[in-house]
């Protein structure tokens, strides 16, 4: 049998993280690229420095070496010549709506799947000063009335694909990239959260928000889990520091009340506690909660006494019209007594999870964050 | 390191060559194992690096004669590991050490019958420790650390070559254990999935033929793998397994094996006894079993949160956060029993304030809407046979064993 110093595990030869300016990520078991993670100590100083100049990360022998862009427009000129001559330019790159005419201010460097940095000239990759600029005119992009949701959302999808394939081929790896992943994270949860009941909804939006999860705040990824990772192999690797940051713990709270199947605390910390962001996040597993709520309350409910509609209301945070129709919804009938209170008969073997998922239900006493949704989404607010 | 002179130099490494090439020419896996076993610091190993400092030209020395030229490929980047460990050069030891051994696989290949799989065992250890050695390196000097993985791979192959019909095959288990280390330490632990599927379903592979020990090693992976997973009933049989077949000697491998069996135990409802714990030093566990035994809640959340580094670190936290459950269940048995000595025609019937007024005795602040909650969740999971009333604030519990035992089972989902 082995030493048992091999059992044990010895701590990981990355060392302890500098807390300072890394977000927490999350190391997703499949790429366990340490390229957005805290760097070795003494290498800390170079990255908090005031530098204005991207910065590459130490050079991994295996890698092509990092380029550093040289591109001062928000589209190479050399494709925005191209996209004009092949009229591929979407409805905010027209000049005029000339469809085979764009400018400088207008045309924005598409996502291209099939790159490799091998392949990449510098003045085709924008340098970070520009990507920063190319990301606030994006985001600016949501207040335009002009066109619908969905479309603006495509489009900064797509552009900010490409923002994060040039931060990537240029291995930026310092704060000022980790505030532009936090807005595109923002902006992604923020649409999937607009257009969660829209059927044009494209999946591909929320799998690449699953990636990005790995440089912001950790309530986002505790969650959504990988498929064949498990939350207790994941909580493993997570530094210390970021365990016990307060986002960590109102996480591992939330997450704790969830599992128990407290739907009472769960409901009451969510709305006491959760910031419009964090909301945007929970919001599915709230309707989660209230149908754990109803099976244990149907199941263990004395038959004689059927559960008041008023006080579920209470105990579910929902609008007493809204509790009906979510019993409704989950097979379970209510009923009325001599006085008109509206009741949950007890013990129904009807109770089943809505096969098409839930509907949006308000939560009471939060209704203000459908206005700073809007404020949200630019970039402000939260 | 001792200086030696030219000619010592040259005796030392011809008699290592010797004894490699007679090693492989007289199958001898016994002493072929001890040449190539670098990290063990052994006498005959570190002199040799001493003669290597010295001595340059192993080149010429192993190409001139029949005897070892044929090894040349192992051997001569062999010494070079030995040379870098020893000056401490360790990323240069791993990726010399990784070229002899692959060399030494392809050798192996052709090597009939299973006689230096003692050997190929020293090799296998050698890549992941040296790998570790040379990942740490990289760390401090601010590089990325990446052999460990280039480790994994390389065994990946190795574990392809013993996977075959010969007697080679019993080798496939080391092989596998080694790589669970790996992807224990890197994290990846999703990469474990392949190889075990190779070990159970293969046909060629019969998993009473592999040595005791390698099994024992690969239950405890396998299994902590289901406490991952919250897979107790398979959790338990195969830590109980690694348990039971381990050596009585090794106290540290059985506190291993403990420190994920005991979880998973409390888990389904079984409590270890205090002298065990002690026995093992496994003292984190003490609160948590007193806290079930007890029905306290706040003795568990303060456990948890003791050692709530060690235990996230060793990935059982929320296998003990789940307890919590259980000790509801002994709290509401306990109220239970009480009211039973008062007066037991009434004692079926719980008032949800007493509930409260006793967690209130524990510092938890509840109230009847959520003490109705977990009371509801109680029933639901088959922890408490009854139902509540809402109206009357009442719990009325089963005549019959109201509160049902967890008899090796997990609580319900």
């Amino acid at each position: 049998m082995e030493r048992s110093g091999h059992f044990q595990r010895r701590n990981p030869s990355h060392s302890s993280p500098s807390s300072s300016s890394s977000t927490s990520y999350r190391q997703s078991a499949h790429s366990r690229s340490n390229r957005f993670a805290k760097s070795a100590p003494n290498s800390v100083g170079r990255r908090i420095s005031g530098h204005q100049e991207p910065e590459a990360a130490k050079n991994e022998p295996s890698d092509p070496p990092a380029i550093a862009g040289t591109c001062p427009f928000m589209c190479p000129e050399e494709e925005r010549a191209q996209r004009e001559r092949l009229r591929d330019l979407a409805v905010f790159e027209r000049l005029n709506g000339n469809p085979s005419l764009s400018s400088p201010s207008l045309a924005v460097k598409k996502f291209c799947r099939t790159i490799t940095s091998k392949q990449v000239r510098a003045s085709d990759v924008r340098p970070l000063p520009i990507l920063e600029d190319t990301l606030t005119y994006l985001l600016n992009l949501l207040h335009s009335a002009k066109h619908p949701f969905e479309v603006i959302q495509d489009f900064i999808f797509d552009r900010t694909r490409s923002i994060r394939q040039d931060l990537t081929m240029q291995h930026i790896v310092n704060d000022r990239a980790i505030r532009m992943y936090q807005k595109m994270v923002k902006f992604h949860v923020i649409s999937h959260y607009k257009l969660r009941n829209h059927s044009s909804f494209q999946d591909a939006s929320s799998l690449h928000y699953l990636n990005l999860e790995q440089l912001t705040k950790s309530l986002t990824s505790l969650f959504d889990l990988y498929e064949g990772e498990s939350l207790s192999l994941w909580f493993r690797h997570v530094p210390s520091s970021i365990m016990r940051s307060k986002e960590m713990c109102f996480a591992r709270e939330l997450l704790r009340f969830f599992r128990f199947g407290n739907y009472k605390r769960f409901l009451n910390a969510v709305a006491a506690e959760a910031s419009c962001l964090q909301y945007c996040i929970i919001e599915p597993y709230v309707n989660e909660v209230r149908a754990l709520a109803l099976a244990f309350i149907n199941n263990g409910g004395y038959k004689l006494h059927p559960y008041p509609l008023a006080h579920l209301s209470n105990l579910l945070m929902m609008k007493v019209s809204e509790v009906e129709s979510f019993c409704n919804a989950c097979g379970l009938e209510t009923c009325t007594d001599e006085e008109g209170n509206k009741l949950l008969p007890m013990k129904q073997t009807t109770f089943c999870r809505p096969k098409g998922g839930f509907m949006r239900y308000g939560l009471m006493g939060l209704d203000q964050f459908e206005d700073q949704l809007l404020n949200c989404a630019a970039g402000e607010g939260e | 390191m001792a200086h030696v002179s030219m000619g010592e130099a040259h005796r030392r490494i011809a008699d290592y060559l010797n004894r490699f090439a007679d090693a492989v020419s007289y199958q001898d896996g016994a002493s072929l194992k001890k040449l190539l076993s670098l990290s063990s610091n052994s006498s005959s190993l570190l002199s040799l690096a001493d003669a290597l400092a010295v001595f340059h030209d192993s080149n010429r020395l192993i190409k001139q004669s029949d005897k070892f030229s044929h090894l040349a490929e192992i051997l001569l980047p062999l010494f070079r590991a030995l040379h870098s460990y020893r000056i401490g050069n360790l990323v240069d030891s791993y990726q010399s050490y990784e070229k002899s051994a692959n060399a030494f696989i392809q050798e192996f290949r052709n090597w009939d019958s299973a006689w230096a799989l003692e050997a190929l065992y020293v090799v296998a250890y050698e890549i992941r420790i040296l790998a570790e050695n040379a990942d740490r390196e990289l760390a401090s000097n601010g590089k990325l650390p990446e052999k460990l993985k280039a480790a994994g791979s390389f065994l990946m192959k190795v574990f392809g070559v013993l996977a075959g019909k010969g007697a080679k095959r019993v080798g496939a288990l080391y092989v596998t254990c080694q790589l669970f280390k790996i992807y224990f330490k890197l994290g990846t632990v999703h990469l474990c999935r392949s190889v075990i599927r190779s070990i159970e379903t293969a046909r060629i592979f019969d998993f009473e033929e592999f040595p005791k020990r390698d099994k024992v090693t690969y239950m405890y992976y396998t299994g902590r793998l289901e406490v991952f997973n919250e897979n107790f009933p398979a959790a338990d049989h195969k830590l109980s397994y690694a348990l039971k077949h381990c050596n009585r000697q090794s106290e540290a491998n059985i506190r291993m094996i403990l420190k994920y069996l005991i979880p998973v135990k409390l888990s389904i409802g079984i409590l270890p006894k205090d002298w065990f714990l002690e026995k093992y030093n496994l003292v984190e566990y003490r609160n948590v079993v007193q806290a079930l035994k007890r029905g306290d809640l706040r003795l568990l959340r303060h456990a948890l949160q003791e050692h709530e580094d060690r235990f996230l670190r060793s990935g059982v936290y929320l296998v003990l956060e789940k307890l919590e459950l259980q000790v509801y269940q002994r709290l509401m048995k306990k109220i239970y029993i009480i009211q039973k000595q008062k007066d037991p025609n009434k004692a079926h019937q719980l008032k949800l304030e007493i509930i409260v007024k006793a967690l209130k005795w524990l510092e938890m602040d509840m109230d009847l809407d959520e003490v109705e909650c977990i009371v509801a969740i109680l029933i639901y999971k088959n922890l408490v046979k009854g139902y509540f009333a809402h109206k009357s604030k009442v719990v009325v519990l089963s005549k019959q064993d109201p509160f049902p035992k967890l008899n090796g089972k997990p609580v319900n989902s």
